[in-house]
């Protein structure tokens, strides 16, 4: 035989003799053998870059305090309830602006330290430190201002708004607890960023929650164990948490990450709900009882499509700066097309910045946008855009083609497909799109300048409660994206809603706030600075396995109450 | 000596650039149009045999299982849909009905469609970005390969640079420095620049061995001697020995650089929708839930298989030893 | 010192040169490029300001640049915004992941495709020819993308290889590691090297059918030699130029990584961390990935130069 040959086929065995022999040693039973009978098994797309939560906004660095941090008191993510934690139960003054919160007793961080109340105030310290300059600290200020803390004795907090705030104690989420016996000279010293970053001894932090982050292997893996000192019990007086720990593992690409649930390996994905297209497959398996598939409902966070209402952006574009053009937009654009097309089904048509999902909040009399391309033309012919040189596209007044462009991000395909469907709808009224891609960080700084038309994005991860989300509402926001930090409101419509909002916040009644709340819709959903299309429904997979499951719209969507899910214990 | 094989390739690539020259002709929709609830479509296949017996060329349109998200397809037999021939400009069509020959995309477009108006244009940005990269690498690694010294250093410095630069970072501050709305054409020669400037080194460096070890022979020397110019030396004998690994870089290069645009475009620099191109349908394919359950959207990486199979076709010929190389004759006549 | 000495000192320093000139090629790059590390959609105009005054961002570019150069002169390649850890750090873990995987990558291409490459290159039209220029033609025709899902589906789907990522070993120790490498490589490193060998084989398959034409090797077997010596010593040598000389690239950046492989198959390594600093605008740590990048690729070069050098010493007076 010729001597290539024979090498050639020599190569070839070698590789499948190396594949022989992995194929033996292939660990082909899932990964609940004996030792992993009281744990899960979850997948996320990025690791935390710290294990301060003072110090991070990303989605991971906040599952991580979730996991790991105790707090005064916590939000039910499912019955949008606050429910008591480390403070058993609080008192509010007469005039509402402060409470009186006391502290459970004999609580232990997990190194055996005493929780008391100087650990709050020091929490307190960190929120609002310059050197600091937390994001959390950021969104604890009302009109500018921080809350006071004081704490008369080890066991009572008392907690100060400088002006009448209505979500009141609910700020107090944004407030984990730091052990103060592990960072206070840190703090001092001004080095807190230096403590608890990535690399340094895990055995090093403390904290009040259910899990402990044991183990922290960089860019594959965070295994955390159930925390011994974790102070709650269930209704039957069984300690929390019921699991001995979760295993989380770093998974960038959706794919693997869908791929790996599928199979068994892991029990759940921690922002994963499910893309429409994948949804066969994973209903396949369901079928199969290989997983369990959850409604969560209807997101509460989607994309929205804004316009640059820049005083600067009106010379090059005044018609998009009338309503009544905006208008148009939302009635040309046929929502259903986009809950079958990019949804396949699974969303619902919304019309204004509150989803229905937030049932407290949303307002059923704003205005809608039902499909109606007539009534878009209309419109448009009212704002003096018509078809002025029979090319079946519109001109403005002067005889320019009525044409901008949509700014997008690169890597988000629901978003992308969603785009293309807005700019195929508003070629049928004779409005032309250039649809533009480019990545986010880019985009960023075109939104920064001001050099864009309009952009298709989302919010980020927004409270319910309109109160807290004022950077959004408010004229003088960094999130009112159509026109952000305004020194002085530009319009007598944004003007109303500032006063409104303001209102709203101070107001104690909720039906008084939810009377205000929804006029500033009303007036939002009117004036159309952003136009928002569908939100998803959310659907989960978790493996059989697990029990409890209360799953809900905002991720993390079965993590959120870690401390309450259980595995079969075979 | 008529090789068979080299002219079944010639064909085969012929075919392939007239359907691409002819989509407009040969696509039975228009490929831009979004058709309703047929996202993720099968294939219509055209059939002859309808309940009641033979009849003309004909589809059944689709209709969808209950739950959308399944992507389950029925055909609806009782409709049956005549396919229309040389009609409306089109060879074959159902027009304005979709006849979906390559199924659905996500956005419920025709792949058929899609598949040829996008072909005009990655084939065309990966022909122009080959012949670019083949010209200046075959060029400066002659250059280096035939000067030696200083200049082959400097060639060298230059290209090493040019591979070890992350080319996705001058993407994307080339794609800031760029307006934000550009015309296809802007696009498309932009990409043939960024990608024919940034891959030359890969032939360079093949030529420049190539030139350096045909330099020394004595066939060289003797022509030297004989008083050819240096330039004479280098296209007559030096750069035809290249011609073989030029051609096989060429063919590596063509999927490379088709795969690369799909690539550039998700850091901003691509075709806008709704234009489309095999790199952006071949990223709407590679996903597990495409690959799995709508595996007709790889349709552009079957055709540049095809392709690519012409093109080496082309080039080797049959898979049998050749006759000796013309080289030998032609030194003689120097 | 002799000639080849001089050589390699020569690209040795030459290698340090591009090292830093692509480093600060990436510095200026990523500052050039819109926006910046502290960018956030909707960030609060004063702490967006504050932030970036934390982080040296506000400062004239020549300052950052002289500021970062001063760094590199003590090795330190400064802190990553967007993990919060020193660049050095950050590149020590990942290079390794990349060099493992590289490394099997590279033997199981060299090992496949240039055997391949030599077999084809013979032109004997049998049908295992055949069959591999097909194999080789699919595999290179195929998006990178693809294949690795692929053989991640085909991986999930037999249960023969774990889907990605690198498990948890059953103990500690270095015999445990190993085996839990050898358990989770062969999967990334498949996708890796098949389409790497479908294009060493091409390259090499021409080499050789063009050696064999050669005047040096047609006498070879005038004189009498049996085939298989003309192939594997004559053939062989002058094919080996055109491919040398393309493999140093190859060698170069699958030891600097693949993003696509590295993203698919969840192996953190050096590609992905790369691709991270670049949506990042993190200036220290792209600096540093580029830095680092442009080491494994001179290496590559590098060593294919000196192969090169000893096939041919002719080549090392032009060098």
């Amino acid at each position: 035989m010729n001597r290539s040959l024979k090498i050639t086929l020599a190569a070839l065995l070698a590789l499948v003799a190396f594949g022989g022999v992995t194929w033996c040693r292939a660990d082909r039973t899932r990964t609940s053998d004996a030792t992993n009978r009281g744990r899960i098994t979850a997948s996320i797309r990025s690791e935390p870059a710290g294990y301060n939560r003072y110090l991070t906004s990303t989605a991971a660095g906040d599952l991580l305090s979730r996991l790991t941090d105790g707090r005064l008191i916590v939000l039910n993510r499912s019955t949008d309830e606050v429910e008591p934690a480390l403070a058993e139960r609080w008192t509010q003054s007469a005039d509402g602006l402060s409470y009186t919160l006391s502290l459970r007793r004999d609580v232990r961080f997990s190194d055996g330290e005493p929780f008391t109340s100087a650990d709050v105030l020091f929490s307190a310290r960190v929120l609002y430190d310059p050197d600091v300059a937390s994001p959390l600290g950021a969104s604890s200020l009302i009109e500018g201002k921080p809350l006071a803390f004081s704490a008369p004795d080890p066991w009572t907090v008392t907690v100060t708004l400088p002006s009448p705030f209505a979500p009141g104690i609910r700020l107090l989420e944004n407030l984990p607890i730091l052990p103060r016996h592990k960072l206070e000279a840190a703090l001092n010293e001004k080095r807190l960023r230096e403590a608890w970053r990535v690399g340094s001894p895990l055995s090093e932090i403390a904290v009040l929650g259910p899990f402990v982050l044991k183990e922290h292997v960089t860019g594959q893996r965070l295994v955390f164990e159930r925390n011994p000192h974790y102070w709650r019990r269930d209704a039957s007086g069984t300690p929390l948490p019921h699991l001995d720990g979760i295993t989380i593992f770093v998974v960038p690409d959706q794919n693997t990450e869908a791929l790996r649930q599928r199979s068994g390996e892991i029990d759940l994905m921690v922002n994963g709900d499910i893309r429409p297209e994948d949804y066969a497959g994973f209903k396949a398996a369901a079928d199969q009882g290989r997983l369990v598939l959850h409604d969560a409902g209807i997101a509460t966070d989607t994309n929205f499509l804004w316009f640059n209402l820049s005083a600067a952006a009106r010379e090059r574009l005044a018609w998009l700066h009338d309503p009544r053009v905006r208008q148009a937009i939302s009635y040309a654009v046929n929502r259903q097309a986009i809950v079958d097309t990019v949804y396949l089904g699974a969303a619902v048509p919304i019309y204004g910045p509150v989803s229905p999902a937030n049932r407290a909040w949303f307002s059923p009399t704003a205005p809608q946008y039902p499909h109606d391309r007539q009534k878009a033309t209309a419109l448009l012919g009212a704002a003096g855009l018509v078809d002025r040189n029979g090319d079946r596209m519109l001109d403005d007044t002067r005889g320019r083609p009525v044409r901008f462009s949509i700014l997008t991000n690169t890597g988000n395909t629901l978003r992308e497909r969603t785009a293309s469907l807005i700019q195929a709808h508003l070629k049928e009224v004779g409005i032309a799109v250039d649809l533009v891609t480019i990545e986010q960080r880019a985009m960023g700084e075109n939104i920064r300048t001001g050099e864009y038309d309009a952009v298709y994005h989302a919010t980020q991860a927004s409270s319910l409660d309109p109160a807290l989300n004022l950077a959004f509402w408010s004229s003088d926001g960094s999130f009112h994206i159509w026109n952000p930090n305004q020194a002085t409101p530009a319009t007598p419509w944004e003007a109303e809603i500032d006063s409104l909002m303001d209102r709203q916040a101070a107001a104690s009644s909720q039906s008084e706030r939810q009377r205000l709340f929804a006029e500033a819709q009303r007036i939002i959903g009117e004036q159309l600075p952003v136009i928002y299309f569908v939100a998803p429904r959310v659907t989960i997979a978790v493996s059989p396995r697990v029990r409890n499951v209360t799953p809900v719209a905002q991720p993390p969507h079965v993590l959120w109450n870690a401390e309450l899910l259980a595995v079969d214990r075979k | 000596m008529i090789d068979r094989t080299r002219i079944f390739g010639g064909t085969l690539l012929a075919l392939i650039l007239i359907a691409l020259a002819a989509a407009p002709v040969l696509s039975p929709n228009p490929p831009d149009v979004l058709f309703q609830d047929l996202a993720f479509a099968p294939p219509m296949r055209p059939r002859l045999i309808d309940g009641g017996g033979i009849r003309r060329p004909f589809v059944y349109p689709w209709r969808l299982a209950d739950d959308r998200r399944t992507l389950q397809f029925q055909p609806d037999t009782s409709r049956p849909r005549e396919i229309a021939f040389f009609q409306d400009g089109r060879v074959a069509s159902t027009s304005p009905e979709p006849w979906l020959l390559l199924g659905g995309d996500p956005l419920g477009r025709d792949v058929f469609s899609r598949l040829l108006a996008g072909g005009r244009l990655s084939f065309g940005v990966a022909f122009f970005a080959a012949l670019l990269a083949l010209a200046v690498g075959s060029t400066l690694g002659a250059a280096a390969g035939f000067a030696g010294g200083r200049t082959d250093r400097t060639i060298t410095a230059v290209a090493d640079l040019v591979i070890v630069l992350p080319l996705l970072y001058v993407v994307v501050t080339l794609r800031a420095s760029l307006p934000l709305v550009l015309e296809t054409t802007s696009i498309f020669w932009t990409m043939v620049a960024v990608m024919g400037l940034a891959t030359w080194p890969v032939p360079a460096r093949g030529v420049r061995a190539i030139v350096a070890a045909e330099r020394q022979k004595p066939y060289a020397e003797s022509a030297y001697a004989v008083g050819a110019g240096p330039l004479r030396i280098l296209l007559r004998h030096l750069l035809p020995a290249a011609a073989g690994h030029i051609a096989i870089q060429g063919l590596l290069l063509f999927p490379a650089f088709i795969f690369a645009e799909a690539t550039l475009s998700f850091v901003g620099l691509g075709f806008a929708d709704p234009t489309s191109s095999w790199g952006i349908m071949l990223h709407d394919a590679a996903g597990i839930a495409a690959m799995t359950r709508a595996p007709w959207l790889m349709a552009p990486a079957a055709v540049i298989v095809l392709t690519v199979v012409a093109i080496q076709l082309v080039i080797r010929g049959s898979e049998t030893r050749a006759r000796p190389r013309q080289g030998l004759s032609a030194r003689a006549a120097v | 010192m002799s000639p080849f000495a001089t050589f390699v000192a020569r690209r040795l320093a030459r290698a340090c040169v591009l090292v830093i000139v692509v480093a600060s090629a990436a510095v200026l790059l990523v500052h050039l490029a819109p926006g910046d590390a502290v960018t956030e959609l909707g960030l609060d105009p004063a702490r967006a300001a504050a932030e970036r005054s934390r982080l040296g961002l506000d400062r004239s570019f020549v300052r950052q640049y002289t500021e970062w150069v001063g760094r590199l002169l003590t090795l330190d390649l400064g802190e990553s915004v967007r993990f919060q850890r020193p660049v050095v750090e950050l590149l020590v873990e990942r290079v390794g992941y990349t060099l493992v995987l590289g490394v099997a990558a590279l033997v199981l291409a060299l090992g496949i495709g240039l055997p391949a490459g030599v077999l084809t290159g013979q032109r004997r039209g049998d049908l295992v020819s055949r069959g591999i220029a097909a194999i080789s033609l699919l595999l290179l025709s195929t998006p990178p993308l693809v294949t690795a899902l692929l053989f991640l589906l085909i991986a999930s789907r037999t249960g023969w290889f774990p889907p990605g990522g690198l498990g948890v070993a059953d103990g500690t120790g270095p015999l445990a590691a190993l085996e839990m490498t050898v358990r989770y490589l062969p999967l990334p490193a498949l996708a890796l090297a098949l389409p790497i060998a479908a294009s060493l084989e091409r390259l090499q398959s021409q080499a050789v059918a063009e050696a064999l034409r050669d005047p040096c090797v047609i006498a070879a077997q005038a004189r009498g030699l049996s085939a298989s010596r003309v192939i594997w010593v004559h053939a062989w040598r002058l094919s080996l130029k055109p491919v040398l000389g393309v493999l140093g690239i190859v060698i170069g950046s699958v030891l600097s990584g693949s993003f696509v492989v590295e993203l698919v198959m969840s192996w953190p390594g050096l590609g992905n961390l790369m691709f991270e600093a670049l949506t990042a605008q993190d200036l220290h740590l792209a600096a540093g990935c580029a830095a680092m990048g442009a080491g494994l690729l001179s290496i590559g070069l590098l060593s294919t130069d000196i192969a090169l050098a000893s096939a041919d010493p002719v080549t090392i007076e032009s060098a």
